[in-house]
Parts: structure tokens; sequence; C-alpha cells
């Protein structure tokens, strides 16, 4: 009889959990949906920092650094360790409005890619505005009065200088009557594209889904607090670098850094993935790097920890990135773990959706079960 | 109190009726935009032409998919052109590595399509794909002083979300499906809005409303043919299929004017601004109207108070096949920004003026 109940009990607990982590797949897509729908690009955070303050459980106090970075504080066993993801995408800005109403762009930080801006010719745009999203497009010469010379300059050497959006007013005045102010962050709309294979598709796409990651990992049930308190951060500014001599860390990070002093960090960030060449893999688990050749505890303690939840992973030895940069002179200790991201950088970011479930899986490990310092 | 009521009542009688006659043409537009019909691939799009006209007329509709209903009797005849078919693109082969390699089919800038989704339409349904960006997007380039790689329909290539032939296959992709970006409405304002495909579903959404408004009996003494042709961006083929069956006076096709309505373009012709009106297209690639004709337009507009603009621009109208058999070509227009792009503009006021245009030509032409 004993045994009976046991065993009934036993089924219970297998059916209960995997029903928890259907849900929580679930949770973590509606999750990336909602936080993809949010413009995000440097110096223009406060959106996204609204929605994740809103998505947070009340119970957790939030701490912010003045700079718009979001941190919250969660009791586990991985033990005193900062866990800091961007909160800031690449994107551009308005940087003037002509008398006919036309904006022009610019850029907060250098860009990502040299034909970065490229992709902006001939395309919708936001701009989001304090009065709310005014819809626009990047004007492009029109196919039918295209020359030889003019295609040299506006479509195959398109630049900043000849991106104009039209938001369809006449003038100045009409552009500002719709609350349009210089440094308006200019994103993509947020249109995803579900793709075979359980792949997403979109602008920003990789940084929202790790953003959605700590967020459904911070506001999902903890365990006991024998370990201390982990630091969970969403960093602003960290596409703007630092200034000073030598390497250059990211501005948020460098901050983060000086705020809450960590002796470990883990950074969740986001990696070129699907290029060959010894590149990470899409699909093929989220990315640990590190700059050291040797193994660093934390980097053995998630390799443990990925084995035993048998969560697939993949290792990479790279210089330090400048999120990690801040955290990487000792007696200080980082990891970088990293979502593979198909065609980073463009309008369309490929994210595979089993990769997001394993970052997920492998963080809320290491913060529940620990790092075995 | 009576004549309270009676006022009410007048007031709502008058209210029912005008809003009978009250344009549609923005809904269509907003609607049939989004129906796929790459050049050769029209059949969504002209079944839903056929679906939107009334019951009562006798549409006819060829192999090609060139769909028309003819109205009245004797002379002038009079035809009204649009096309149903928009620019895209269609599978050539799938490599072994799932990825799709195309064929163009028509003038869209590759760049703008670079690293953005497409809808490959098969016979099992819309399967989304990413146009990969060229490769080493990210990249240095060792050499920054030679020319980059031209990135052209041929050159790029389609990803899926799968890794072999065998799973695209799986996913009812197949040689000869054609493609298009995937649309997306930019709204600017009520009435003011920004997509692909407005070249040319905007004439077809001006003559769709324009026959949902036409009163059938009332064309006496002339002879009236609505048609939605195809294959027009690739060479004018569905009206060169029509101009052997179809033998019009006058031709009025109803088609994009390529406007200079924007900050990159210079202003020496074709600046016609988005929401002054419709456009009677003087001159183009194909055609040069006549003054008497063009005359005959701008009267008639100012009787019926329609704006109307005239101007000349550049691109071809499928009016201009029917010239060699006898026929005058009229291209009646509105005013598009971006012409050939993802976001080309449009406002509801042109649309909606065209469409009187059209009617008041039905009506009043001679």
């Amino acid at each position: 009889m004993a045994h009976r109940v046991a065993r009934t009990l036993g089924m219970i607990t297998a059916v209960a959990c995997v029903a928890a982590a259907a849900a929580g797949a679930a949770d973590l897509r509606t999750l990336t949906k909602e936080l993809f729908a949010v413009p995000s690009t440097t110096g223009n955070e406060h959106e996204l920092a609204a929605k994740i303050r809103g998505l947070l459980p009340k119970t957790l106090a939030i701490e912010e650094d003045g700079l718009g970075t979001v941190a919250v504080r969660l009791s586990g066993s991985a033990g005193p360790v900062l866990v800091l993801a961007a909160l800031d995408g690449y994107g551009h800005m308005v940087s003037g409005i002509t008398p006919d109403g036309y904006l022009t762009v610019d850029r907060p930080v250098a860009p990502p890619h040299a034909r970065f801006d490229a992709y902006l010719l001939g395309q919708p745009v936001v701009v989001t505005t304090a009065k709310g999203p005014v819809r626009g497009v990047v004007s492009q010469p029109a196919l039918h009065l295209l020359t030889q010379e003019r295609r040299k300059s506006l479509v195959d050497g398109f630049s900043l200088e000849t991106a104009f959006i039209d938001i369809a007013v006449r003038s100045d005045k009409e552009a500002r009557a719709k609350g349009v102010e210089l440094l308006d962050a200019v994103t993509y709309p947020a249109v995803l594209t579900e793709l075979a294979g359980g792949q997403w598709a979109g602008p920003s796409l990789g940084l929202k889904a790790v953003a959605a990651v700590l967020v459904d990992i911070a506001a999902g049930p903890r365990s006991g607090s024998a370990g201390g308190e982990a630091m969970v951060a969403w960093a602003a500014q960290t596409k703007f670098a630092a200034r000073g001599r030598g390497a250059r860390p990211a501005l948020g990070a460098a901050r983060a850094k000086t705020k809450w002093q960590p002796q470990r960090a883990v950074i969740v960030d986001v990696v070129a993935a699907g290029k060959g060449d010894g590149a990470p893999v899409p699909g093929g688990g989220p990315v640990l790097i590190q700059a050291k050749a040797e193994p660093s505890s934390l980097l053995q303690a998630f390799i443990k920890l990925a084995a035993e939840a048998k969560i697939p992973v993949q290792s990479v030895t790279a210089a330090d990135s400048p999120l990690a940069l801040p955290f990487a002179a000792a007696p200080s200790e980082v990891l970088t773990v990293a979502l593979p991201v198909r065609f980073l950088n463009t309008p369309s970011e490929i994210v595979d959706l089993e990769d997001l479930q394993a970052l997920r899986d492998l963080l809320a490990a290491f913060l529940t079960k620990g790092a075995g310092r | 109190m009576n004549k309270r009521i009676a006022i009410f009542v007048m007031a709502l009688v008058v209210s029912i009726s005008s809003a009978g006659a009250q344009s549609k043409a923005w809904e269509i537009l907003r609607e049939i935009v989004l129906v796929p019909g790459v050049s050769g691939h029209e059949g969504p799009a002209a079944d839903y032409v056929q679906k939107m006209l009334p019951a009562g007329l006798k549409t006819e509709r060829d192999a090609m998919h060139n769909v028309w209903f003819t109205v009245g009797s004797g002379k002038p005849h009079i035809l009204f052109v649009a096309h149903v078919d928009e620019l895209g693109w269609t599978v050539d082969r799938i490599t072994p590595e799932g990825r799709l390699k195309v064929k163009p089919g028509g003038g869209i800038l590759p760049q703008t399509v670079e690293a953005r989704p497409v809808l490959v339409h098969t016979k099992r349904g819309p399967v989304a794909g990413i146009v990969a960006p060229r490769p080493g997007y990210d990249e240095r380039r060792p050499n920054a002083e030679e020319p980059e790689p031209p990135f052209t329909a041929e050159s790029f290539d389609v990803y899926l979300g799968v890794g072999t032939e065998a799973e695209a296959r799986a996913l009812g992709v197949a040689e000869g499906d054609s493609l298009t970006a995937k649309k997306t409405i930019t709204d600017f304002a009520p009435g003011l809005m920004a997509t692909r495909a407005v070249d040319d579903r905007a004439g077809c959404a001006a003559l769709l409303d324009a026959a949902l408004r036409l009163k059938p009996d009332a064309v006496k003494g002339k002879t009236v043919t609505f048609a939605w042709d195809v294959q027009e961006e690739t060479g004018l083929f569905g009206a060169a299929e029509l101009a052997k069956i179809l033998k019009p006076d006058y031709v009025f096709a109803i088609d994009t004017f390529v406007s200079t309505d924007s900050p990159l373009e210079s202003k020496r012709l074709a600046f016609l601004p988005v929401g002054k009106g419709a456009v009677l297209r003087a001159v183009d690639s194909s055609n040069v109207t006549p003054k008497t004709e063009i005359r005959k337009v701008l009267a008639l507009a100012e009787k019926r108070k329609i704006p109307v603009q005239v101007g000349n621009s550049r691109g071809g109208n499928d009016g201009s096949v029917f010239l060699t058999g006898g026929a005058v070509d009229i291209p009646l227009s509105w005013p598009g920004s971006y012409a050939h792009s993802l976001i080309e503009k449009i406002d509801r006021r042109d649309l909606e003026a065209l469409t009187d245009l059209i009617l008041a030509i039905v009506a009043e032409w001679k």
C-alpha cells in the first residue's frame, strides 16, 4: 500500500514537474514577446526598464543606479554573485527635423558593424516620443527615376547622410506637434516572424530574449537562502563605452561593478552563431565564453550543472566583451553565458527557442543549486 | 413633435442613402494589399477581385487570371484597367542546406529586403523565411578599397529555419512557388499609410469601389469595361492578352504615378504631392496623353469638384498596349511616393478622388 502511494505521489510529482516545465516554457515565450514589443536603445531604455519593473514580483525591492539600470536581489544558493544582462540594444535616434518635416537620423553609439545603418533604407520605423510612438518610413529613391549615379550614392552608398524619416507631415512644427524631439529613439517595428524548427526572428530579438530569461528567473519561485543573495541586473547604456585608457568596458557594466562590487559576475549576453568555422551553433545550447584558457571555478560549475541537468552547452574561448571587461580583473571572476543568435545585429535576429529555454534552465539551476564555490 | 420626428426620419434616410454611396476604396485597399499575387501567380488576388464584385455582374476570367466585366452597349467603348500583380520572387531551387535561391519578378531594390522576412506561398499555405544577410556582413572587409560584391536577387538566399533540402520540402516548399516581402502597414495617421504593393492594389481597390458604386442600368449610350489584369510588372502580358479580345476607344489605365514628393528626389518633374488629389499622367515612359483629353478630364473633375493633378513622370502603363489597336490611353493615378518599395505611400483622399473620377467618367464620358 505504502509502495502504491509512493508510486502515485511520484507520478503526480512527475506530471506536475512536466506541467510546470511546460508552463515555464510558455511563460518564457510570452515574456519574450512582451519585451520584444518594447523599444530600447542606448540612452532610451526607460520603457523597457519600466516594463521589466512591472513584470517583477512586488515583493522584490528594485534597485537602480541612476543610469537606468534595474536590479533585484534574489535569495538562493548561488552565493554573492551579480548576474547581468544588457537593457539596451543598438539603434538610432532623431538628430534633427528639417523645415519640411523630415527627421534626420544619428546613432547614440558606434554601430556593431559597417552595414548596420544600411538596413534603414526604405524601411518602416517607429519613433518613440514622449507622446507615444510615431510611425514613419525611411525614404528611398523611386526606382523609376533612379540613374546609375544616384543608385551609387543613394542606394549602394546609403548612409545616415541621406537617411530621412518621413512621418507624413509637411513642416517641423507639425513634426513637433506629434511629439517628436531630438534624441527620440528610432527602431524597427516589433514584427516577430515565426520560422520552422522552433525559431523566431525579429529586430533586437536576442537582447529581448535574454532580458526575458532573467525576468522569468527573477519572477519565479526561489529556494532557500543558504548561499546568500544574488543580484540580477538589467544594465542600461551597455553599448556606450566607458571613456579612459586601454580596453573599453561597457559603461552600464562598469557602473554596476562600482555600485554593487561583486566578486563574481555572470554576464548573460548574445553571441553570433551559425557562421561556421568553429562558431557557436544555433540550437546547440547556451554558449559559455571565457577569456582564459584554463577553466575558472564559475565555468567548471556551469559545466557541472549543465551535465547534471542534461542541458546542452557550447564552450568558446574569446576575449572578454565590453560587458564582461569591468569584472575581469583579479580577484574578480567573470563568465559570459550567451544565447546563440543567427544574423546577429541585423533586423532579423534569429533565436532558437530550445536555446532560450536551455539558457533559462541553466541560469535557474545556477541560482537555485549554487555554484559550489 | 411630429415635425421633429419627420426631420429625424429625413435625416436618417439621407444618412443611410449617402452611406450606401460612400467610398469603401480605402478599406478594400487595406485588405487587397495583403493578398499575395506575384506576377504569374495572381490566382488569390484575382479570386479576391471576383469575390468582391456584385453578384449581378457577369464577370469573365481567362486562363491567365485576367478578370473583367462589361456593362452598357454602343460607342464609345471605355476600358478601365488596373493590374493585380505585384513585385516578388519565385523559388528557383532549394540548396542542400535547405535555403532557397530565387528568381526576381520585377523591380525592387534587393538591399531593402536584406535580412528581412518574406513569405513563401506554397500549396499548403505561407511559409516564413528570412533573406539571409550577405556573407561576412558583420566583418571588416580585408580590402575596403575594392568594390563590394553586389547584393542581388540572384545572389541572396532565403533561410527557412531548416538545415536540409528534405526539411524545406517537408514544409511544402517547391520550385516555382512565389515569394513576397512580409507586408506590414505603416499608419502615419488615419487615412495615410505606407506598405508594399500599393502599386497597383490601389488601382484595383479604386476600380472595385467604383464597380460596387456603379449602377449598371445607368450606363447608357456607351460600353464600359472594368478589367483587373495580370503580369504588368513583368511586361504588360495580361493587358496584351486582353487587347486580343477588347477593342476600346478609350483606355484608362489605373496605376501608380511615380511622385517625387520625397526628400531624395529632384522636383523638376513628377512633383505631385501626396494628399492633393487624383492624378492624370500626361506623359510617362509608354504614352503621351493628348491635350484634348487632358482638358476633357479636367473639365469633368472641375464640374464635380474632384481634386485632380496633372503631371509627367516615368514608368509604363497597361493602357499603352491598346494604343496600336486605335485606343486613346489616358492613365489615371494617385501620387505615389517611394514607388516599387516596401513603403509605398498613399493618402485616402487621393484614392477616393480617383474613384470619384472613374465614376464621373463612366457617367459623362462621350
